[in-house]
């Protein structure tokens, strides 16, 4: 919880040197209620995060909201999530209610999911959007002035795609739901064309139209089994990501409050109007494959363009679990299931129904045109149109009376020959948008919508301290007026997202169906606001740039853990905040407008009533005096401004660049980068025995060997992947290893040295003047690289691995070489302060080195007084030979 | 032209300078010194101002977010398109992906790690089985002989040149189909060359040998050939460039910046070293006197036109990109923007436009390429330098929906002015006349300092307008042609016969050579 950050620090007392106890002033002050603030914190997964000293101080104050799955519809209680359980249940008396028949006594089928979420239209309105969303206008005229689909700029529900529904559908359900529809599938728009035929009649007609269906399918439904692997994923998905705002959830969520809560709190809780209702799904298993559904999930777009069931950004595996929770039903999905044959005059009838009943006029198919279009709609007919109980031969949409009602009510009144304007203004159509994709089932927008109470727990998040913050998704009011327009519509419609702490997915709508949106909310929401100043990249002027110099540090200050410690909760340029990681404030500049972002700032609260972003600047006055001093307009401005610089802008302090540390799992791993250990051509091995070795590319040479950890590597900021060895190593030279001549007095020829007074390199033909190329490496057994070089004509292969003796750990390295004749090549085998141990056996610092038995010279280094060097000569014969040495680390 | 008054090139020693500082430190520019004397901070610096056309953009030419697996890092630097379709990305973290499924309408790609361990790639091409990568250390064929998916054999092809200094970057070309390949190796800082080669273009041929083949670099990004198969190569913002610009590059040529003059003797196939240009100068003076310097093809404009443009493709797909065949498209790391640019070659000296394209990615721009289906995929990272784009790393596509803009197509060079084409028809009573084309021109000096102003900058009198008869391309004649100058044109007023304003009002054509009448 998020009061974790609290009470762990010991000097409650030093408070005004700390941010967040600007908060707790403006909560004694009375600016949030601890109630709403607590409250706000939603659910909490058991104990783990609360400090006993902490539960303590909050027992009284707020109340702990507990969770437990309970499966609907009689099957087992299955505690999906050990929580505690004591306490009340509050829902499960909801529940109960929820799936039991007098509700639907009372109201008919759902229809409109946003209509049943706490939407903010007139009963008139209400109507509007049912014509809109059953698609009055497809079959019937507009009336003088009236606008395609009444719902004003809300684009209509379109009826799904048959262009490939034979491959999609299970013919045996298509046959079914042709029949009667709403039976079906309770909630569906798809009207009963029917309804004034005979039972032989209804079969007959939805047999021929189901062949035909099919027949325009390239692919033939296939039912297929569903492993029950997927399931739980699927269920955990399916109650996750946000499908429950508009469907019914298959779990219930059980709200469980200690008995010491907060009686207020408990009736908040209580005073539901009544249960959310959504979409039933229990039609699935017999409509789809598990398949079919997975493609749908995946793309939804593609069959029902219109968005209202939206794509909710799933990856193929995602939607496969979801499809298999779904339609999963032990094995009764897959019995019976048997391919349709198409029979031709069946086809044949099929089309020639599908154009008598008029399907064309909501679902397009090639060669097909739609019949003439029908009057308008007249509160007169109403009573006996397809909306009544006694629609003649039309169709029947399945409206319970007060649906009929508002359709009634959004109709122009008898002899009225001017239309009713529903939506005269901007609010309206936000409104009505809002409510037709049912925006408002997660977002709040002014006064309405918002996550229901019993939705409340299927919003998670995987930063709980956060609070609702962290879970729900943001409020809507002033949209147009947060947003920057073109940030809006890369959320809405390229995906974007800030907030993946959220587990609810922000959907995904089509861009052809929200477009008039954002137009909309730039129209309507304005906030005056201040300038705030971000001085420009071009001709500064002096003034400027001492304004300059002053911000940047002070808003480095404001941000890092000596000052507001902002990124106590907001990650910063990609790097994580230390505690709690929301919204990383790098973002702020692309997203945000700055009018909001000052007016947000000065009061959080008022934008987010219950939200856990302390009040750094309560009625104006700044916490922090001794930053840019004290002035509130200034330091806003300076973070308004750090926040632009982008990437470059340094880490305040607390933010820890995330080290970046490679290890070695069971294959031996080769990481080329720039080293100290092993020059800017450096290359380290890691082992899996954790034994590790550097290798200078550019002279041949076996640099550094080290045990344990295997690197680190900088990819932090300009980091260009260089690395170091991840523990203490025996480093080696790293000149080069072979030359062909010695004169014995004569100095080993040394790689050249660059510093920083002669950068330049002075020899940079070194070595390959010595005859030495690099060749590359290849990989071998267990991914072990052998690194190829030539000296002159000698190809030369180079290969080290692990040996373990008597737990000894040692590096055995055979070098094996290639010549086209014999030659002599002298090798350094080690150099610094060296003593000759057993046999073949030469000690150096911290290690020790077992030579083969050839001519050896251990010297005198000639360029560095008081080191040694060990030379090997040796013969290299025509053809392959090799020699072995062995590295100990002591 | 009095440089001691702006701040981008101060005059006397530059390190003493504030304003030094700043400039020094944006892309590839800081210095390990740099970062070390600064205690590992990199100064902040903004990212210049935008287009503000985003908005528009986006209705012909949408992003889509590529999706990466969760525990990837790709922070791509090169591309290729692999005979089968797949694209390999590979990364600044030495990795190699295969990746297929881009090009879905709702992509969710597979990655298949194909290699690992490299050191920051730049450059990447495939023939005959072979990768040929060029890592900051060397160009590498890089195998896999076991046919088991995954990379097993990493041969030096050439490691020809010195590697020792922080800054020093390589960016490959793409193999030309003689199986050469060229690389771009940035100076040791922006001001020295203290390994072998550092500033050069290297020609590697398809046995490894390999040669210096052109000098004169500063801070090189991108290498590669344009719609005519001439090679060209991008250079950034810095001493002796005053913006970043394309440059053509052919054997012996010279790039402007000197520091790299200390290795010819390295170089006997180059002949003797350049005269040493001087600073203050022009090019369009120097390149007189200084026989192997190249004028610079297409200035960019800083800032207005990008601040570290970093790699570059053709657009070769055959009108499924839109209007903008055979152009080259371009990235920029700082303002995470595309762009487009032209090329023809006037009395044998390569010139040409630049155009503005899209603005609003995600991350900073390393580099560009054309997928299967006619995409165009970009790639990078946003970590170390000022970027715009505000993830750490990102795969983006940018694809063409079919919808016309109304845009500048291409611009070329007249004996007396411009011709301008344009994706829509005119409307012919504002395109016809000559006050609705605004034109003023300015250069740069050439010079040692960092960066530069734009100078003697003018208006020409636009005296006549000669609109074609299908209204898609207008031929203007100035008062006056100047070579030297980059032209700046603001087609604001400009309607197409819809009504519509162009999508980006401005472009920059670079004259070097005014053609014969």
């Amino acid at each position: 919880m998020c009061l974790q950050i609290l009470p762990s620090k010991p000097n409650l007392n030093d408070g005004w040197m700390n941010g967040w106890m600007a908060m707790f002033a403006s909560m004694s002050r009375g600016n949030i209620e601890w109630g709403d603030f607590f409250g706000g914190l939603g659910v909490s997964f058991g104990e783990q995060s609360l400090s006993l000293q902490t539960r303590k101080n909050l027992r009284s104050r707020h109340h702990i909201v507990r969770i437990k799955y309970k499966v609907i519809g009689g099957m087992k209680v299955e505690p999906a999530m050990r929580l505690v359980s004591k306490g009340l249940l509050i829902a499960s008396a909801l529940w109960s209610l929820g799936c039991c028949g007098w509700m639907a006594e009372c109201h008919g089928d759902i229809l409109v999911p946003g209509l049943s979420s706490r939407h903010p239209l007139k009963e008139s309105q209400i109507g509007a959007l049912l014509r809109s969303e059953l698609r009055c206008a497809a079959c019937h005229l507009q009336g003088d002035g009236e606008k395609d689909g009444e719902g004003g700029r809300v684009l209509e529900k379109s009826a799904p795609d048959l262009a490939g529904v034979g491959g999609r559908i299970d013919p045996e359900y298509l046959k079914r739901f042709l029949q009667s529809p709403s039976a079906v599938h309770p909630g569906t728009t798809m009207p009963d064309m029917l309804v004034s035929r005979s039972p032989a009649d209804r079969e007959a007609i939805a047999t021929a139209l189901t062949h035909f269906l099919v027949a325009q399918s390239q692919e033939m439904f296939q039912a297929e089994p569903v492993s029950s692997e997927r399931i739980e994923e699927g269920s955990s998905l399916f109650h996750s990501v946000g499908c429950v705002a508009c469907h019914e959830p298959k779990i219930a969520l059980v709200q469980e409050v200690d008995e010491d809560d907060d009686e207020q709190v408990r009736k908040r809780d209580q005073s539901v109007a009544g249960p959310t209702r959504g979409i039933s799904l229990e039609h699935l298993p017999g409509k789809y494959s598990k398949g079919s559904l997975s493609a749908f999930l995946y793309r939804p777009l593609k069959v029902r363009a219109s968005g209202r069931m939206p794509d909710m950004k799933l990856t193929p595996a995602e939607s496969e679990a979801i499809a298999s929770y779904l339609i999963h039903q032990g094995d009764v999905a897959t019995q019976g299931r048997i391919a349709l044959t198409v029979q031709q005059e069946l086809v044949e009838s099929g089309k020639k129904y599908f154009e008598e009943l008029n399907c064309a006029a909501c679902h397009e198919l090639p060669g097909i045109a739609s019949a003439k279009k029908v009057a308008p709609i007249q509160t007169n007919t109403l009573s006996r149109g397809c909306v009544s109980n006694e629609p003649g031969k039309g169709p029947r949409f399945s409206v319970d009376q007060r649906q009929f009602a508002a359709i009634r009510a959004s109709l122009p009144a008898e002899g009225d020959v001017n239309p009713k304007m529903e939506l005269q203004n901007e609010l309206d159509q936000i409104a009505m948008t809002l409510t037709a994709f049912n925006c408002i089932a997660c977002h709040v927008r002014d006064s309405y919508g918002g996550v229901p109470e019993d939705r409340n727990l299927y919003f998670r998040g995987t930063e709980m301290n956060l609070g609702d913050d962290g879970r729900i998704p943001p409020p809507l009011t002033l949209l147009g007026a947060k947003l920057q327009p073109a940030w809006l519509k890369r959320v809405l419609f390229d995906g974007e997202s800030v907030r993946p702490y959220i587990t609810t997915r922000m959907p995904q709508y089509g861009s052809e169906n929200l477009h008039h949106f954002t137009e909309l909310v730039a129209q309507t929401d304005t906030l005056d606001g201040v300038e705030l100043r971000t001085p420009s990249p071009e001709s500064r002027s002096d003034e400027e740039k001492a304004l300059e110099r002053r911000l940047r540090p002070a808003a480095q200050e404001l941000l890092g853990d000596k000052g507001l410690n902002c990124i106590a909760c907001h990650n910063f340029n990609g790097k994580p905040s230390p505690l709690n990681k929301g919204i990383d404030l790098m973002t702020t500049r692309e997203r945000l407008q700055p009018a909001w972002f000052d007016r947000f700032l000065r009061n959080p609260g008022a934008y987010r009533p219950r939200i856990i972003m302390p009040y750094s600047w309560p009625d104006g006055v700044a916490a922090y005096k001794n930053i840019l001093d004290g002035d509130t307009e200034l330091q806003i401005e300076a973070i308004w401004y750090y926040l632009s610089l982008g990437t470059s802008a340094a880490d305040p302090s607390g933010i820890r660049r995330p080290e970046m540390k490679l290890s070695v799992a069971d294959m031996v791993r080769t990481y080329r980068g720039r080293s100290g250990i092993a020059g800017f051509r450096g290359i380290a091995v890691g082992f899996p025995e954790r034994l590790n070795y550097s290798f200078n590319a550019e002279t041949g040479t076996l640099t550094g060997i080290w045990k344990g950890d295997y690197i680190r590597v900088d990819r932090g900021g300009q980091g260009s992947g260089n690395f170091n060895p991840a523990a203490n190593p025996v480093t080696l030279a790293q000149d080069t290893s072979f030359i062909a001549d010695l004169d014995p007095t004569a100095p080993w020829p040394l790689r050249p040295v660059m510093t920083k007074e002669a950068p330049a390199n002075p020899n940079p033909l070194y070595p390959k003047n010595l005859g030495y190329q690099f060749r590359g490496y290849y990989l071998g057994e267990l991914n072990n690289p052998t690194f190829m070089y030539s000296s002159g004509e000698i190809q030369i292969e180079d290969r080290s691995e692990v040996i373990v003796e008597d737990n000894r750990i040692m590096l055995q390295r055979r070098i094996a070489f290639q010549s086209p004749s014999d030659q002599s090549r002298w090798f350094r085998a080690l150099t610094g302060d060296i003593a000759q141990g057993a046999p073949q056996v030469y000690v150096g610092k911290n290690m020790s080195l077992t030579v083969p038995v050839v001519q050896a010279l251990l010297r005198v280094d000639p360029s560095v007084a008081e080191s040694k060097e060990l030379l090997l000569k040796l013969e290299i014969p025509q053809g392959s030979s090799q020699i072995e040495l062995i590295y100990e680390l002591q | 032209m009095n440089c001691n008054k702006n701040r981008m090139y101060p005059s006397g020693n530059p390190w003493n300078s504030r304003a030094f500082w700043a400039n020094v430190c944006s892309l590839w520019v800081a210095s390990f010194w740099v970062v070390a004397a600064l205690g590992g901070r990199i100064k902040a610096e903004e990212v210049g101002q935008r287009w503000g056309t985003e908005l528009r953009e986006r209705e012909y030419y949408p992003i889509v977010n590529i999706p990466i697996p969760k525990e990837l890092v790709i922070e791509a630097g090169a591309f290729e398109v692999l005979p089968d379709k797949r694209v390999a990305v590979a990364t600044r973290h030495g990795e190699i992906y295969l990746i297929s499924g881009l090009d879905e309408p709702k992509p969710n790609p597979s990655y298949h790690l194909f290699a690992t361990g490299l050191d920051e790639i730049f450059g990447l091409s495939y023939r005959d089985g072979v990768f040929y990568v060029t890592q900051s250390c060397e160009v590498t064929r890089v195998i896999d002989s076991d046919q088991d998916g995954t990379a097993d054999r990493f041969e030096t092809l050439s490691d020809g040149w010195g590697y020792a200094n922080y800054h020093e970057y390589a960016f490959g070309s793409k193999m030309d189909a003689a199986g050469n390949l060229f690389v771009t190796l940035g100076l040791s800082n922006s001001y020295d060359s203290f390994a072998l080669f550092r500033g050069f273009v290297m020609h590697v041929s398809p046995s490894g040998t390999t040669s210096a083949f052109a000098s004169g670099l500063r801070s090189p990004a991108g290498i590669g050939t344009d719609e005519h198969g001439a090679l060209f190569y991008i250079e950034s913002q810095g001493p002796w460039n005053c913006s970043c610009s394309l440059k053509a590059v052919s054997q012996g040529s010279f790039h402007g910046h000197p520091a790299s003059f200390n290795w010819y003797p390295y170089a006997p196939e180059l002949g003797p070293r350049p005269e040493q240009p001087k600073s203050g100068s022009r090019t369009i003076v120097e390149r007189e006197r200084v026989k192997q310097l190249v004028p610079y093809a297409v200035v960019f404009p800083y800032i207005r036109m990008g601040r570290s443009i970093t790699g570059f493709t053709v657009n070769r797909t055959g009108g499924k990109f839109g209007p903008f065949e055979n152009q080259l498209f371009l990235g920029d790391y700082t303002q995470s923007i595309l762009m487009r640019a032209t090329t023809e070659q006037v009395n044998g000296v390569w010139q040409g436009a630049c155009y503005p394209f899209r603005e609003g990615l995600s991350t900073g721009i390393l580099n560009v390429e054309f997928t299967p289906e006619g995409n165009l995929l970009c790639g990078g990272t946003n970590r170390g330098w000022p970027v715009r784009g505000i993830k750490p790393f990102a795969l983006e596509r940018v694809e063409w929906n079919g919808k016309m803009p109304f845009e500048i197509e291409r611009i070329t060079v007249q004996p007396d002015g411009f011709k301008i084409a344009f994706t829509k028809s005119v409307e012919p009573s504002v395109g016809s006349k000559p006050e609705n084309y605004r034109v003023t021109n300015f250069t740069h000096p050439y010079h040692a300092g960092y960066g530069g102003p734009e100078i003697q900058r003018s208006t020409p009198e636009v005296r006549t307008v000669e609109l074609a008869e299908d209204c898609m391309s207008a031929t203007i004649s100035l008062d006056t042609m100047s070579r030297g100058f980059v032209y700046e044109f603001d087609l604001g007023l400009l309607r197409s016969q819809d009504g519509e304003e162009l999508l980006h009002k401005n472009a920059y054509y670079t004259v070097n050579e005014i053609p014969n009448r």
